[in-house]
C-alpha cells in the first residue's frame, strides 16, 4: 500500500515535471536556444495562482482547477513577452547569448517574485480540495490525481495540436528546419512566438499544480530547471516524449529514494546520474538520434 | 501552352556579404514552360533560386511574379502568392511523416488538401506506401519526389528546383524530370538548375547558362551552341 501510495505521487510530481520538460524542450527545438528561465517560470505560475486565489468568488466550487485556464492565458502572454525580449532581438546570434538572456530573464522573474511576494513560502489552493480518496484502501490525496489527471489532459491536447493540425505541422517543421519552413510558406516568426507561449504556459500550469503541496518561494525555479534538464537529457535531447517519460522518472526516483533515504540524497544522486548519462549515453536512455526527432 | 511570362527577374544581383554570386541576371519563364537553368559548379544556380525565392537577400534589380513586384516581401509571402521550391539536397523534414510533409505546405482547407494529396501520390506512386513513413527512411529518390510533391503542395504558379537529379540513379532521375515535364505540362513555369546539360536538356524547352553569375545564353535548346555550353563548363 505503501509502495502504492508512493507510486501515485511519484507520478503526481513526475507529472508536473513532465509539463516543465515539456515547454523546456518544445522551445529548444524551435529556437535551438536552451530557456534557462523556464523553472522561475514555473514559480511564477505558482504565484500567480497564490495572488490570484483571493479573487476566486467563494460561492463556486472547483476553486483551485478554475485558476487553471486564467494562469494558462496569462502565462502564454508572459512567454509572448519573454520572446520578444529575450529571444527575438538575439536569434541570429550564436546560441549561448540567448541562454544568458534567458537566464537574466529569470532573475528579473526571482527579484520581482521576491519584492511582490516576500521570501517565504506560499501554497496554492488544492485543484479540487485538499482531502483523501479511499480507494479500496488504497488512501491518495485528491490533489495527486487531479495533478495527474490535468497534466495528461495537457500533454494530450499538446500531442493532438502537434500531430494532427495544419498549426502542429508548421510547429514541428519550423522545429526541423526554419528555413525550410520559411520556404513552404510557413510564418517562423509566428510559430516561434506560439512555442514559446505554450513551453511558457506549460511552465506556469505547472506551477500551479505544483505550489498546493510543495509550496513554491522566489527561488524556487532553479531546482526546477535543472529537472528539466535532467529530464530532456535523460530522454534525449530535443525528444518530446523523452522529455516527458525522462521527468516522470526523474520523479519516480525523487519520490522512491527520499522516502527510502531522504531528499537530498536522492538529489545528489540525481545529478551524479545526469553526469553519468551524460558520459555514457549522449543520446539520452531511449536513444533516439536527435535528427529524428518528431 | 506558353503566353505571358510568370516570372520575370530583371537585372536581379545577389550574394553573400560583398561577394557577388549573381550578377544583374534576366531571365523570364513563361506559364507551362521549363527553363534549364545550367551552369557548373558555384557558377550562382542556387543563388539565384534563393534569391527569387527570398532566402538570400538582393542587391539590386527586380522579380516580378504574374507582374506583381515580389522582390520586397518575406519569402514565406512569396510562397503563398505562388512561388514553390524544391531546395538542393532535398530537405525533407526528417522527423515529419511523409503525408505531414506534404500537408505542412499546403494553405488550403482540409477537403482540398486531401484533394492535392491524392494528386501528388498519383504523381509519385511511390510514396503513397510510405505515406505514414517518417521521411529520413524514405531513399534517396522517393526523398527527392517528397520534397517535389511538398513544393506542389502550395499549388505554385511558379516551380524553382535545384539540382533534382543529384545523387541519383539515372533511371530515378528520369522519373524525376518526367515528373517536371508533367507539372510543366498543368501551367506552371518551371526553372530547374541543373549540372548535368543531357538531363536537362531531356525536360527543358529553353536554357539559360550560367558562368560566374553572369547569364551567357538564353535561348531554345535547338539552339545552343556547343562552345558556349563548354564555355559555361569549362571557362574560356
Ligand atoms: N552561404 C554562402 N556564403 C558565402 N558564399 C556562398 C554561399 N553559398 C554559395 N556561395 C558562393 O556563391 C557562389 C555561387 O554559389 P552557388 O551555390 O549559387 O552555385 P551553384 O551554381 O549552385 O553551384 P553547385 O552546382 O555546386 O550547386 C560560389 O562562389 C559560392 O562559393
Ligand atoms: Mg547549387
Amino acid at each position: 500500500m505503501i509502495t502504492l501510495q508512493l507510486l501515485v505521487n511519484g507520478l503526481a510530481l513526475g507529472a508536473a515535471y513532465a509539463l516543465v520538460a515539456l515547454g523546456f524542450v518544445l522551445v529548444l527545438n524551435a529556437t535551438a536556444a536552451v530557456n534557462f528561465a523556464q523553472g522561475d517560470l514555473v514559480m511564477a505560475g505558482g504565484l500567480l495562482g497564490v495572488a490570484l486565489a483571493p479573487h476566486l468568488p467563494a460561492y463556486l466550487p472547483l476553486p483551485g482547477l478554475l485558476l487553471l485556464p486564467v494562469v494558462l492565458v496569462l502565462m502564454a502572454g508572459l512567454g509572448l513577452v519573454l520572446a520578444a525580449a529575450a529571444y527575438l532581438p538575439l536569434r541570429r546570434r550564436p546560441p549561448v547569448a540567448v541562454f544568458i538572456s534567458t537566464i537574466a530573464a529569470g532573475i528579473i522573474l526571482q527579484n520581482g517574485a521576491s519584492v511582490l511576494f516576500g521570501p517565504e513560502p506560499r501554497a496554492a489552493p488544492p485543484l479540487l480540495s485538499g482531502g483523501t480518496l479511499d480507494l479500496g484502501g488504497l488512501v491518495v490525496a485528491e490533489q495527486s490525481l487531479a495533478i495527474i489527471a490535468v497534466a495528461a489532459l495537457l500533454i494530450a491536447g499538446q500531442q493532438w495540436l502537434f500531430g494532427r493540425t495544419q498549426l502542429g505541422r508548421r510547429l514541428r517543421a519550423t522545429a526541423q528546419d526554419p528555413e525550410m519552413a520559411r520556404a513552404c510558406g510557413v510564418r517562423v516568426t509566428a510559430m516561434i512566438l506560439i512555442t514559446f507561449a505554450l513551453g511558457t504556459a506549460f511552465a506556469g500550469a505547472a506551477g500551479l499544480l505544483l505550489a498546493n503541496r510543495y509550496f513554491v518561494t522566489p527561488t524556487a525555479g532553479g531546482d526546477l530547471i535543472l529537472k528539466a534538464y535532467i529530464a530532456v537529457t535523460i530522454g534525449g535531447w530535443g525528444s518530446v516524449p523523452g522529455a516527458v517519460a525522462g521527468a516522470l522518472l526523474i520523479a519516480l526516483f525523487e519520490v522512491g529514494v527520499s522516502s527510502v533515504l531522504s531528499y537530498p540524497v536522492a538529489l545528489g544522486l540525481l545529478y551524479a546520474t545526469l553526469l553519468v548519462i551524460l558520459v555514457a549515453r549522449p543520446q539520452g536512455l531511449f536513444g533516439e538520434a536527435a535528427r529524428r526527432r518528431a | 501552352m506558353t503566353g505571358a511570362p510568370l516570372l520575370q527577374v530583371e537585372g536581379l544581383t545577389a550574394g553573400y556579404g560583398g561577394a557577388v554570386a549573381v550578377d544583374r541576371l534576366s531571365l523570364s519563364v513563361a506559364a507551362g514552360e521549363a527553363v534549364a537553368l545550367l551552369g557548373a559548379n558555384g557558377a550562382g544556380k542556387s543563388t539565384l533560386l534563393k534569391a527569387i525565392l527570398g532566402l538570400v537577400p538582393a542587391m539590386g534589380g527586380r522579380i516580378r511574379l504574374a507582374g506583381e513586384e515580389i522582390g520586397a516581401l518575406a519569402p514565406e509571402r512569396r510562397v503563398r502568392l505562388g512561388l514553390g521550391y524544391v531546395p538542393e539536397g532535398r530537405r525533407v523534414f526528417p522527423g515529419m511523416s511523409v503525408r505531414d510533409n506534404l500537408e505542412v505546405a499546403s494553405w488550403l482547407g482540409r477537403a482540398e488538401r486531401v484533394r492535392d494529396l491524392e494528386r501528388v501520390f498519383a504523381l509519385f506512386p511511390a510514396l503513397e506506401g510510405k505515406a505514414e513513413e517518417r521521411a529520413w527512411r524514405l531513399s534517396g529518390g522517393q526523398q527527392q519526389m517528397l520534397a517535389v510533391g511538398r513544393a506542389l503542395m502550395g499549388r505554385p504558379r511558379v516551380l524553382l528546383l535545384d539540382e533534382p537529379s543529384l545523387g541519383l540513379s539515372p533511371k530515378l532521375a528520369g522519373e524525376v524530370f518526367a515528373a517536371v515535364r508533367a507539372i510543366a505540362a498543368t501551367g506552371t513555369a518551371v526553372l530547374v538548375a541543373e549540372q548535368s546539360a543531357a538531363r536537362a536538356l531531356s525536360a527543358a524547352g529553353r536554357v539559360v547558362l550560367l558562368r560566374l553569375g553572369k547569364s551567357i545564353h538564353d535561348g531554345p535548346v535547338e539552339t545552343l551552341p556547343g562552345d558556349a555550353l563548354r564555355d559555361a563548363f569549362l571557362g574560356g
